[in-house]
């Protein structure tokens, strides 16, 4: 009785085993003369985004029959959960990589350099915002494309403006500091400051650049006199922290009525349309010192070292941030194009003009040397660290 | 078939040796499944990062052998330092605060007051939220324009003040842990037999008295469990510091901790040998301070 029930179970399961193997190669049969499947991977930046990435993927399928692509989200921490996909030689074939990421990425040798595919392509990169590029681009190889990316802008609250009596928005330095002390002195932001700066090298790397400073040389005259700058502002009352301003980013203090000018990046446009509609604003190109000066926030499709169709896979990278694929990508206006040959929506000019000047966020020993650098940063604002000191911390770290 | 498994039993049965080694073997059979579990992710991955602690290890494994390096590198980091350091003072304090918190509302509870069990519950409420959702709630309250600063008129971010930062997420955390220490001290109280009691109350010993020389020192074995179990979680902060500073540790490095800077080293630069060294460094600290709790605290339970 036991063996015959024994056998039976044993006669089912082989059944069942068969049908699977047989079921199973006969797709892979069949999608093999079909199309070569690609999966495309990324964080998410909401669903709008979501929704017209995969439209943009459909576009992609529908003209490439060769080729299907499959795209997912990635939820949760990004590095993270890729660290455990590059880890387990899984990775999606195509994915996105932050500029600040990319340089610890590339030297992982998880990404996949793209130089041999440009050559045999003859695949034209000129057409990218060249700091842009370069934020991928780590000795002679390219590690990815920009697929877009937002510079900084200087953002006024427009009544608050009016109120102190100034016209136009602060183009320089000198007009930054003047204007702030008018909005003072007039008295334009009750409860809050002329200029809400946070303790964020990811915002005052930008008025290094302007002062013909850099992270090369991040000990020179150039970088502490930028810093002082910025930090004086904050000093002076001309500024304060969002901490001090009791709101978590500057996005916050405009949309409070807390500070009247900030600078952020294409990201508030939307933040502000959904969160503050009622607070008027402008935006204007940022400000400029000694020189134009800015920060691309960007992030790249790349090609992992580990893909199995790497052919397939370029195929899809080089359409998604060619002209056609970037063209689609911009149709709502959620980005900026980081290729010159692609238009933005309209209202977007204040930002587009730093596309020539803008360097890519991300250095080297990012995570360790950014941690560093914002700690210090606090340090010198609270008066407990000197400029020189953070200075000589962050050269050191750079280096490490 | 059947025969052979009849002849063994029957073998099994004469011999109180052969009983024994049955009764053996069941419990083994039944302790093998949670110690391949222990063993599978316990045992191995601690054995497993001792040894990547000695190599410069990457997303793709080994990179090469480097000896003692990550433990040099890791004594000679400042941020390191800073974040033991942050650690030992936030666990001197918050461990006793938890406690005494803890034997407090315990001794209130067991009390025979009215509505004793809605306090229970009340008081262990904290300790069922996750930790995350109180901090998100956290930040609100003490920020600047926030609740608490509405209530005591002033203007102090706490969270982003280099001075206070440490301690208000060690004043959160022994606010939601004082409710499960409760519990354990609960337990302890209602063991002690009434009998001392009794006695003490023949003797006309003060309520104050009663507490010191009586209901104190007979609750010495809740006192050792509490101090190693909540002594580790202590050690181990991460989420809350995590949460507050965005993961930089700040303001100032005032909330870095080790186990953040595990996680920073892991899985922001990806030099997984140093943090395995961390990790390391971390066991044995842990480790040392249980041993010396046990010497120490943990012996007089035995008397």
């Amino acid at each position: 009785m036991r063996r015959a029930f024994a056998a039976s179970v044993a006669l089912v399961s082989l059944a069942l085993f068969a049908v699977v193997i047989v079921a199973s190669t006969a797709q892979a049969r069949s999608s093999a003369t079909k199309a070569t499947t690609v999966t495309l991977s990324g964080w998410s930046a909401g669903k709008d985004e979501d929704d017209l990435l995969q439209s943009v993927v459909n576009t992609f399928n529908a003209t490439h029959p060769s080729i299907h692509v499959d795209y997912s989200v990635i939820n949760g921490d990004y590095p993270t959960a890729m660290t455990a996909r590059f880890a387990a030689h899984n990775p999606p074939d195509v994915f996105y990589v932050d500029s600040s990421v990319a340089p610890a990425w590339a030297k992982q040798g998880v990404l996949q350099p793209l130089n041999s595919y440009i050559k045999k392509s003859k695949y034209d990169i000129s057409k990218f915002y060249p700091g842009l590029l370069n934020a991928f681009k780590f000795g002679k190889n390219y590690y990815g494309f920009p697929k877009d990316w937002s510079p900084l802008a200087t953002e006024i609250n427009s009544a608050m403006f009016a109120k102190a009596g100034i016209r136009t928005p602060p183009r320089t330095w000198a007009q930054l500091a003047a204007d702030a002390q008018k909005l003072a002195s007039s008295n334009a932001v009750p409860g809050g400051k002329p200029i809400c700066l946070p303790p964020d090298w990811a915002r005052m790397l930008a008025f290094i650049f302007q002062n013909k400073g850099s992270l090369a040389n991040v000990q020179s005259p150039a970088v502490t006199q930028a810093v002082n700058f910025y930090v004086g502002l904050l000093k002076r009352g001309l500024a304060a922290t969002p901490t001090q301003l009791g709101v978590g980013w500057p996005g916050e203090a405009l949309g409070k009525e807390k500070a009247a000018i900030i600078f952020e990046g294409n990201w508030l446009l939307p933040y502000m349309k959904s969160t503050f509609p009622q607070v008027h604003y402008g935006v204007a190109p940022m400000v400029k010192g000694k020189v134009n000066g800015n920060l691309g926030f960007t992030v790249s499709y790349s090609l992992a070292k580990d893909s199995k169709n790497k052919q397939a896979a370029w195929t899809l990278l080089s359409w998604l941030a060619g002209k056609k694929g970037m063209t689609l990508w911009m149709s709502k206006g959620l980005a900026l194009p980081s290729r010159t040959d692609v238009k933005a929506i309209g209202g977007r000019k204040p930002f587009l003009v730093s596309g020539p000047f803008s360097h890519g966020w991300g250095f080297p020993n990012f995570s360790a040397t950014i941690t560093i650098m914002n700690n210090d940063l606090q340090a010198v604002i609270n008066g407990s660290m000197t400029t020189a000191q953070m200075l000589s911390d962050v050269s050191k770290s750079l280096k490490g | 078939m059947s025969t052979a498994t009849e002849t063994i039993t029957a073998k099994e049965k004469g011999s109180l040796f052969g009983s024994r080694m049955r009764e053996a073997g069941w419990g083994y059979a039944f302790v093998l499944l949670p110690m391949a579990v222990f063993g599978l992710f316990f045992i191995y991955p601690l054995v497993y990062g001792i040894y990547i602690s000695f190599f410069d290890w990457g997303i793709f494994g080994k990179v090469k052998g480097v000896g003692t390096a990550n433990y040099h590198t890791l004594w000679h980091d400042p941020i390191f330092r800073r974040s033991v350091r942050n650690i030992i003072e936030a666990t001197l304090v918050v461990v006793p605060l938890e406690m005494a918190l803890g034997l407090l509302i315990a001794l209130v509870i067991n009390a025979k007051i009215r509505g004793r069990y809605f306090f229970r519950s009340a008081f262990y409420f904290p300790s069922l939220v996750s930790s995350a959702a109180i901090t998100a709630i956290a930040i609100y309250i003490l920020n600047a324009d926030g609740l608490l600063n509405h209530i005591i008129g002033g203007h102090r971010s706490w969270f982003g003040d280099p001075t206070t930062a440490l301690w208000s997420i060690v004043g959160l955390n022994a606010w939601t842990t004082a409710g499960t220490v409760m519990l354990f001290y609960l337990a302890a109280l209602q063991a002690i037999p009434t009998d001392v009691y009794e006695a003490a109350a023949l003797d006309g010993t003060g309520t104050w008295r009663t507490f010191w020389r009586i209901t104190f020192p007979l609750l010495k074995p809740a006192h050792f469990f509490v101090l190693v179990v909540f002594g580790i979680g202590a050690l181990k902060l991460f989420d809350q510091s995590f949460i507050v500073s965005g993961g930089t540790g700040g303001p100032v490095y005032s909330t870095y901790t080790p186990v953040l800077y595990i996680y920073n080293t892991a899985f922001k630069s990806f030099q997984f040998g140093l943090a395995a060294s961390a990790g390391v460094v971390m066991f044995v600290a842990i480790f040392l301070l249980t041993l010396i709790q046990r010497a120490t605290v943990g012996r007089s339970e035995i008397r």
